[in-house]
Formats: C-alpha cells, sequence, structure tokens
C-alpha cells in the first residue's frame, strides 16, 4: 500500500506512533516495572514512608525519581483530609501507573464521544431536512457549556458518598459500588456528555456532502435500505476526519482531565494527582524552581510527551486517511 | 451556478434581523442546557436529592428517626418528590424572578456569592478574547499566505509547542519565573489593599478593575490590575491562538490556490489586497466557526488559569467549596452563569463572522 509507506516515511509519523507504543508497553507491563505492594488492589500510588515532613525525598536506589508528599484533601476514595502529608509517594511508581489510567481513560472518552457524535451527526444528517436543522441547533445549545460546570454537578449530585472519605465501603448503593468498581469519575461522565458536538457537526456535513454523491443515488435507487446505505457506502466515506479528531482528542482530554484534577475535582488519572501539590514545589522554593524537580518534572513530561503522541498520531492518520486534502 | 441571466438577488445586509435571530437562540441555549443539567440531577431518587440541599456541618450524631424527619422536611420544602417537569418549572421560575438560591454550604445568597466573583472573571476572559482573536486572525493568514517559507515554519514550531503544553502547567512555570524570580508580574488581581478599593472614594462602576480605575480618575490601580493580568492572559491566550491560528493558516493555504486569486491577480491588484481583502474573507469562515466551537473550553479555561493565578472570580466557588458537602442551588447557579459567560462570546465571533464574510449567511452556526 503506497499510503502506508507514506505514512512510515515521515519522522513525525513515526515519533507518534513509536510514543503511542511506548505508553502502551507502560501501561500493560506496569506490574514488571514497578511491581504493586498488594497485585489484588492496583492504586496508582505507593506509599513509600511515613513521616510528618512536607520535604520531598530526593531520588535514591529504591526511588529512581524521589518521592512527592501525600495531597491534601483530594476528592478521591481512601484519602482522608486532614491525612495530609503522612505518607510519601513514590513518584516512578505513579509515573508507570499512571499510563494505565491515562490511556484507560483518553480511550473511553475519545471512543464513546466519538461514538456518540457520529451517531447524532450521521442519522441526522443522512435524514436532512428540518431533523438535520434541529438537531444541529441542539447540537450548538451543548456547545455553550463549559464542561468544568457539568463536572462539580455530578460531582455534588452523585459523588458525595463516594468521595467522602469517613463513609464506610459497605453502606455504599449499588450503583455507586458499579461507579468505584469500573473507575468511573465525574470528569469522565462530563467529557462525554459534553465533547461529542465536534464529532456531530463534523460528521452532519460530511454526510450532508456525502449524500448528493452519485454512488449514494445509485444506491438508492436500487432499493437499498436506508442502514445499508449509511453502514456500506456513507460510513466509509465519511469517517475519516472524526478518527483524526478522536486520535487528537485522546490526548487531549487527558490532560484536560489533568487540568481539572489539578484546581481540585475529583478523578482517576494518576498524573493529575500527583501534580496537585506541584505548585508548592515551583513556586514556594524563592526562585530555583527547579529544587525539587522530580516533584513535577517526569509527571508533567509524561503528560505532554502523551499529548503530543496523539497529536502527532493524528496528523498522520490525516495524511493517510486524507491524503488529498494537504 | 456559472449562467445566470437573471441578476443575482439583492442581499440586504440585514445586521439587525442577524442579531435578533442570535439574541433569540440565547434563552433557547440555556432552557436546553438547564434542563439537561436538571435531568442528570433528577437521576438520583429524592432522597439522595435532599442531601443537595443539606447543610455541611450537620452533627452526624443525628438519630436515624432524626435525620429521616429533615430529609423528609427539604424533600416537601423544595417539592423533591414532584414530576420533572413541575420541579423543572418551579427551579426556571424561581431564577427568573431573580431568586438564585441560598447556598447551604456559604450561608449566603447564591447570587451575592456570583455577583462578587463575576466580574474578575469576565475581565479575565475580556482581555483574553481581545488579544487572541486579532493575533491568531493574523499570524494564521500570514503563515498560511507564505505557507512553507520561513516564517511559516516558525509559526508552526511556535503553534505545535503551545498546543503541547497544558496551561496550568506552563501557569506554573511562568509563575516562578517571572514573579518568583524577577517579582515582575504577582499572581492575584490586584496588590492594592483591596478595603482601599470598596470605599466612597473609588466607585465600582463596571466591576472591571482596569475600567474602574480609570473612571475614578486612579491610573495607578489600572496599571497594577494590567500588571497582573499580563501572566494569566498570556497562560490562556497561547493555547487557544494554537487552536485557532491553525484553522486559519489550513484555509488560508487551501484559498491561495483558487482562481479567482489568478483572476484577481491578473487585474493587476496588489498582493496584500489579494491576500486581506480576498482570501482573508474567505478563509475567515473556518476560522471563526473553530473560535466558536472553542468558547466554552475558552471559559473552562479561564476557570483553571484563575485558580493557577489565584484570582478569586467564580472557580473559587468551586475550588474552595466543601468538595464532599453537596449544594443544588449553588451548583446549578453556577452552571447557568457559565453558560451566560460563553453565549456573548459565541454571540461575538459569530457577528464577526458575517461581517467579516460577504456571504452573510441567514442560517446561524452553519459550517
Amino acid at each position: 500500500m503506497i499510503t502506508w509507506r507514506r505514512f512510515f516515511s515521515r519522522t513525525s509519523n513515526l515519533v507518534g506512533l513509536g510514543l503511542v507504543l511506548l505508553f502502551v508497553l507502560m501501561a500493560v507491563f506496569a506490574p514488571l516495572i514497578a511491581p504493586p505492594v498488594n497485585p489484588d488492589i492496583p492504586w496508582p500510588f505507593k506509599n513509600y514512608s511515613q513521616t510528618l515532613s512536607r520535604e520531598p525525598l530526593p531520588p535514591g536506589p529504591d526511588i529512581p525519581l524521589g518521592t512527592t508528599p501525600q495531597i491534601k484533601n483530594l476528592p478521591q476514595y481512601g484519602i482522608a483530609p486532614g491525612q495530609d502529608a503522612a505518607y510519601q509517594w513514590d513518584v516512578f511508581y505513579t509515573l508507570i501507573w499512571g499510563a494505565r489510567s491515562a490511556l484507560r481513560f483518553g480511550l473511553v472518552v475519545a471512543l464513546t464521544t466519538a461514538l456518540i457524535g457520529a451517531v447524532v451527526g450521521i442519522i441526522s444528517g443522512y435524514i436532512g431536512g428540518t431533523t438535520s436543522m434541529v438537531v444541529m441547533r441542539l447540537t450548538d445549545a451543548f456547545l455553550a457549556f463549559p464542561a468544568i460546570a457539568a463536572i462539580w454537578l455530578i460531582q455534588r449530585a452523585f459523588y458525595t458518598n463516594l468521595y467522602n472519605p469517613y463513609i464506610d465501603l459497605q453502606a455504599l448503593s449499588g450503583w455507586e459500588t458499579l461507579l468505584r468498581n469500573w473507575q468511573i469519575d465525574p470528569i469522565m461522565i462530563a467529557l462525554i456528555l459534553f465533547s461529542w458536538m465536534p464529532y456531530a457537526r463534523l460528521m452532519n456535513t460530511q454526510v450532508r456532502r456525502a449524500k448528493r454523491a452519485e454512488y449514494v443515488q445509485a444506491a438508492e435507487s436500487m432499493g437499498a435500505s436506508g442502514a445499508r446505505i449509511i453502514w456500506h457506502h456513507l460510513l466509509p466515506n465519511t469517517i475519516s476526519p472524526a478518527v483524526v479528531l478522536g486520535a487528537r482528542d485522546v490526548g487531549g482530554m487527558v490532560i484536560l482531565a489533568a487540568a481539572f484534577i489539578f484546581i481540585g475535582f475529583g478523578g482517576n488519572v494518576a498524573w493529575g494527582t500527583v501534580l496537585v501539590t506541584s505548585r508548592d514545589y515551583i513556586i514556594g522554593v524563592g526562585g530555583n524552581p527547579f529544587k525539587y524537580w522530580w516533584t513535577f518534572v517526569p509527571v508533567s513530561l509524561a503528560l505532554i510527551l502523551f499529548g503530543v503522541a496523539w497529536n502527532l498520531l493524528g496528523d498522520g492518520l490525516n495524511t493517510l486517511l486524507n491524503p488529498y486534502e494537504r | 451556478m456559472p449562467d445566470t441571466d437573471k441578476p443575482p438577488p439583492l442581499v440586504v445586509p440585514d445586521i439587525v434581523k442577524q442579531i435578533g435571530l442570535r439574541l433569540l437562540a440565547i434563552p433557547a441555549t440555556i432552557f436546553i442546557i438547564t434542563a439537561v443539567l436538571y435531568g442528570i440531577v433528577m437521576l438520583a431518587p429524592a432522597e439522595e436529592r435532599a442531601m443537595l440541599y443539606f447543610p455541611p456541618r450537620v452533627p452526624t450524631t443525628l438519630s436515624a428517626e432524626e435525620m429521616q424527619k429533615r430529609i423528609d422536611a427539604l424533600i416537601a420544602e423544595h417539592g423533591l418528590d414532584d414530576p420533572y417537569p413541575v420541579q423543572y418549572a418551579h427551579w426556571a421560575g424561581q431564577l427568573l424572578r431573580g431568586n438564585w438560591g441560598y447556598s447551604p454550604t456559604y450561608n449566603e445568597d447564591v447570587w451575592a456569592l456570583i455577583k462578587r466573583r463575576l466580574p474578575v472573571t469576565a475581565e479575565l476572559t475580556f482581555y483574553t478574547v481581545l488579544l487572541m482573536v486579532p493575533v491568531a486572525l493574523i499570524s494564521g493568514v500570514m503563515s498560511g499566505w507564505r505557507s512553507y517559507g520561513r516564517f511559516d515554519r516558525g509559526y508552526r514550531i511556535t503553534a505545535f509547542s503551545a498546543t503541547s503544553i497544558p496551561p496550568f502547567i506552563l501557569g506554573l512555570f511562568l509563575l516562578s519565573i517571572f514573579y518568583v524570580g524577577l517579582d515582575w508580574f504577582p499572581p492575584g488581581r490586584t496588590s492594592i489593599y483591596t478595603l482601599t478599593l470598596s470605599t466612597s472614594d473609588f466607585r465600582t462602576i463596571t466591576g472591571f478593575l482596569t475600567f474602574d480605575g480609570l473612571l475614578n480618575g486612579r491610573p495607578d490601580v489600572t496599571l497594577d490590575a494590567l500588571r497582573h493580568l499580563v501572566l494569566p492572559v498570556f497562560t490562556l491566550s497561547l493555547l487557544y491562538w494554537a487552536t485557532i491560528s491553525r484553522v486559519t493558516r489550513v484555509a488560508m493555504i487551501e484559498e491561495k490556490n483558487k482562481e479567482y486569486l489568478t483572476a484577481a491577480r491578473a487585474k493587476g491588484l496588489r498582493e496584500r489586497q489579494l491576500e486581506w481583502r480576498h482570501a482573508f474573507r474567505n478563509a475567515a469562515q473556518p476560522a471563526f466557526t473553530a473560535m466558536i466551537l472553542s468558547a466554552a473550553g475558552l471559559v473552562t479555561g479561564v476557570y483553571v488559569i484563575e485558580t493557577v493565578f489565584n484570582m478569586k472570580g467564580l472557580s473559587e466557588l468551586i475550588t474552595r467549596g466543601f468538595f464532599y458537602a453537596p449544594d443544588a442551588p449553588l451548583v446549578m447557579g453556577f452552571a447557568v452563569v457559565s453558560v451566560l459567560l460563553v453565549l456573548p462570546i459565541i454571540l461575538l465571533f459569530d457577528l464577526l463572522r458575517t461581517i467579516i464574510d460577504p456571504r452573510l449567511r441567514e442560517d446561524g452556526l452553519d459550517i
């Protein structure tokens, strides 16, 4: 395939693919690279030492990237407020296990939003006319809403028990246990609810354009059903921009989630969680932001590279799938 | 359509009609969003929703019957057993009458809480949009017009770095360099003792410190507020600048090779005129669509950056709250005010687009 050769001939595509593979390998082999204390509960944080000091320990033989103190008042199950700085967390351990939570979060959000958006966009675009207009106006209404307010609403409405550190695990109701076991956090729900709109708009425009093509009219004149036309004719010809957008979204969503965790929401992207204290160690040390570099540099770098990797992969997919666009 | 004998139908640039249509869309949008949000909350059973109205520091030693009595009272008070449309209509009616509810966690009226913090967020958003839109359009047009040249290469590297660095991490680094290290741009909203800004000498007119300083004849206040705005506005603009200028650049590259430009060039128009009067006007369409798409993200970004730079805007309500004490009136009020912040931005972009694009469109937000 000529296009595949073109894909692999560009350095940036290879870098993107390589970085994504690196993160996948980190996630898959996490138990081997950084063995968990208790294999049954793969918590992405490891308590290294118990101390009352908030001074991070520098990298040493046991701890390749040092430690960072446990986060104060974190809305995540199992960390009680006031337990602040009782433990030091192993940074390297979270770096490795964070890849798992980041990939999981990014893929779940990107795939679900792409699916919802594509279904809404394709069906409304195929029906066309007033339906398409009404659905697109509804989409525009959703566009005007900042997801952050939805996260807060969902966290307050459904997660008060889950994030109450003093509650008994047995007292959680059925759906709360489900949310806990499947690691569904308010950020994930809110981002899924409020980021499908770009996909819907994109697919709607694409389908409305493709519907006028001769091959679709030919299929229609042969009496093909609507579902058949959508599945066999419209979908393969219109899906590629949504795939590109989806690939870029995997990284973008994880970075967004990390930002939300950073400002104090509850979430499962572990890289975001260890960055919560980083503010103190970047600003609080009087002019030398790199005195405690290990508390934030490795994890920020992982986040940045994660975003870059999926962006490059998206660009590569773009040249592969839409070869005539540039 | 190449062959038309009839003269083209006269398009009246009825800007008033355009504005009217878009203003009509605002209440509709608020209705849809709040109905959805209220629907999400309604998924929880009434007993759980009663907890949303519970004050946070309830003694945990309450007996079971006492607790049940309180919950029943709350359900009766807020009508939580009513069907969804009734409850939603009740809530929306209260909102329209200016009653945003009472926040049990802050012990204050929700509207009072919001009103105090709204100007901070609005000011930051205002300056970001003011800076970002022209810079993004100009750099996108210039790099697209001279694509794959030296300027374009520099632009692409900058834009790629800008999209890669998460704004909250960038903000922290800028703070450590320009505040802790150099002490040029401190965090917060102003370094002036805030009580002196709430006396009768300094009247709050717009709520924006930069404007109020000038209106009160206190340029020092304006300068100080601007000094505090430099870093957050820069951090916030960078990501959105990159996103929007990229779209503009791609649109310009597509536009550059079209035949009408060759025709115009053959007529002897200057390059600058072709670039800005012809190509840009057509390429602006996708750029403004991208801006409208990212308007909500911009406001979300404002909340995050406010927290990083310690500006006590609306985000303070989220981050300083009791995270495991629910507070329905405050949350819904915050959601409504967030939509109210996004809608004017979308309206502005939409109007700018109709002004710049020669083919004045009738059907609102459409690609």
